[in-house]
């Protein structure tokens, strides 16, 4: 009896609640849309990397934080918001030609799995740098974007989370147009596909890696930013590289709609099922549900959902 | 023959290049030289050294021993952005495309170098920027019409069979205008009329714009056909140098082809 009376809250419940309520379970889709924004923002920065260069960059999420405790140092330094960022942005792409010049070049043609380790270097040796720099504390971070609630249609939304969305719009089609439409675009896409032919017509390796690490690290900004302004700027923020994960696992390692598709899906999926799926489970549902949909993932579409498939060549 | 009148002075000489990968030598003392506007031909069995010579050519490998001379300029080793830089162009034998991109994007790839405006510029994407890449497009697609592969423009590259591929590949590096072409087994698992076409195309482009092209190909019936010149390799070394003809009835020739002692 009790385990029937467990699958009914498991199986049942949960969607008999959904369809009482669909105003509520839309708020809560929407909350966690704006959830799998930042993720897929995160998710971004490590997909422009692994495309252009297959560097796994296990440093992504410490840049996501080392950009937003610049960001927010500056500020609270007196500089304005604009300010802030274009300096931000400038170190950001300062650190892309040291990581190329001190990290991957001397690493130039070894084993991914050599570099995916140089780039752990990298992350600690950010960490602590950050930290030596702009200190261990956690900052506040405010630029003005509003967080007042709305109701559009009878339904709750944060004006954040708008904002948030508006951002991420406007950065994913600025980078579809920089990647499908113009010349340098071009070639880091020509990179990403193959090495040597991009060699041959004379495109020059070095100057697209920078380029990518460079883009990565203001995505990475960005990301910083609006993470920071919704929970402060603290260390944990570099966590968040872990939730990128799943996403990439979801959407496929070198797809850019897959990096925002599959942070949207996990974003979505883990308040939905926290919400809905606690009174059977008992919660901290969302601390797991983006694992064990990519472990799902791993089983019957190990190249995710936009990833190119697989082929090995003997 | 029209074509031997316009040959000329070496463009591109390799002097005693040594090419080992630890204890395996790829390439042994070898010297050739190449001349402007001839078709030369590198032969040899499997594993001869053929495309390491390419590839010691463009800059992918990096000689022990050897200089390499181009454009007035005696070099140990080239780098594959100075020669596509100095207009050194070429395919590869597993063709090298962007799998991902358009027939009209690969191609347009080889105008990356002939682009002007800076990056900055180009991620405006407006003004002369886009005059610029308008001008490059109307290129492109005269190299479209001259391989006749209107009909692919806007197909990815991976979708295509292995013969078209094949010709977008030479349309990408014609598209860098090279001076000097080298193309690796152009005509490898091409059906006959693949070939005709393809020997038509190589013809062609030495005949109208004056390419240099240094090939290696496995077809001896091409070969002989359509190359000026023909140096053969084998294990490592250069063991005959010479017209069609004279290749052709070369006794170390014979022998490294057969593998077997031959009586005079």
């Amino acid at each position: 009896m009790e385990i029937v009376a467990f699958l009914h809250a498991l199986l049942v419940e949960p969607f008999v609640a959904m369809w009482q309520n669909p105003e509520f379970l839309l708020e809560v889709a929407i909350g966690g849309l704006l959830t799998g924004v930042m993720y897929s923002l995160v998710a971004l920065g490590f997909v422009l990397i692994y495309k252009a260069s297959g560097v796994f960059n296990f440093a992504q999420g410490t840049m996501v934080l080392f950009a937003a405790l610049t960001f927010v140092g500056l500020l609270e330094r007196g500089f304005p918001v604009w300010a802030s960022f274009l300096l931000t942005a400038l170190a950001m792409i300062a650190m892309a030609f040291v990581i190329e010049r001190l990290v991957l070049r001397p690493l130039v043609n070894q084993d991914p799995i050599i570099l995916f380790m140089a780039t752990i270097g990298l992350t600690y040796f950010l960490e602590g740098f950050g930290q030596i720099v702009w200190g261990g504390d956690v900052h506040p971070l405010d630029i003005g974007i509003p967080k007042s609630p709305l109701i559009i249609g009878g339904v709750l939304i944060n004006e954040f989370d708008l904002v948030a969305a508006a951002v991420c719009g406007v950065l994913v089609t600025v980078l579809a147009v920089f990647f499908q439409r113009t010349a340098i675009g071009r070639a880091l896409r020509a990179v990403a596909d193959d090495h040597q032919a991009a060699l041959s017509v004379g495109i020059p390796l070095k100057n697209i890696w920078v380029i990518v690490w460079a883009v990565a690290g203001i995505v990475g900004l960005v990301a910083g930013i609006l993470w920071g302004s919704n929970l402060g700027v603290q260390f944990s923020i570099s966590l968040v590289a872990l939730k990128a994960l799943p996403v990439l696992i979801l959407g496929g390692f070198t797809s850019v709609p897959g990096a925002i598709v599959g942070g949207l899906i996990i974003g979505v999926g883990e308040k939905v099922a926290e919400v809905f799926w606690t009174p059977a489970t008992g919660g901290a549902i969302e601390d797991w549900f983006a694992y064990a949909l990519a472990l799902v993932f791993l089983l019957i579409r190990p190249q995710g959902l936009f990833g190119e498939r697989i082929i090995e060549r003997v | 023959m029209a074509a031997a009148k316009r040959i000329g002075e070496p463009v591109l000489e390799v002097r005693d290049i040594t090419l080992s990968f630890g204890g395996v030598r790829a390439l042994l003392d070898v010297s050739l030289e190449i001349r402007a506007r001839e078709i030369l031909a590198i032969i040899g069995p499997n594993g001869a050294g053929k495309t390491s010579m390419l590839n010691v050519i463009n800059g992918f490998y990096h000689p022990q021993e050897g200089t390499i001379a181009y454009k007035g300029r005696v070099r140990q080793r080239m780098r594959p952005h100075e020669a596509a830089e100095q207009g050194i162009a070429r395919t590869f034998q597993n063709v090298a495309l962007f799998r991902g991109m358009t027939t009209l994007d690969n191609i347009m790839t080889g105008r990356l170098l002939k682009m002007r405006r800076n990056f900055l510029w180009q991620t405006i994407h407006w003004g002369p920027a886009l005059a610029e890449e308008l001008e490059h497009r109307v290129f492109a697609e005269r190299i479209i019409d001259f391989l006749e592969i209107e009909s692919i423009r806007r197909t990815p590259v991976g979708q295509l069979p292995y013969g078209l591929q094949k010709r977008v590949e030479l349309g990408r590096a014609l598209a860098m205008e090279p001076e000097l072409l080298l193309l690796d087994e152009p005509m490898a698992g091409m059906n006959v009329e693949e070939k005709e076409d393809m020997s038509r195309f190589i013809l062609d482009v030495n005949d109208e714009f004056g390419t240099t092209i240094a090939l290696i190909e496995h077809d001896m019936g091409v070969v002989m056909d359509i190359s000026d010149r023909v140096v053969v390799l084998d294990y490592g070394r250069k063991i005959a140098d010479g017209s069609p003809d004279q290749v052709r009835r070369d006794t170390a020739v014979i022998d490294a082809y057969l593998g077997v002692a031959h009586e005079a």
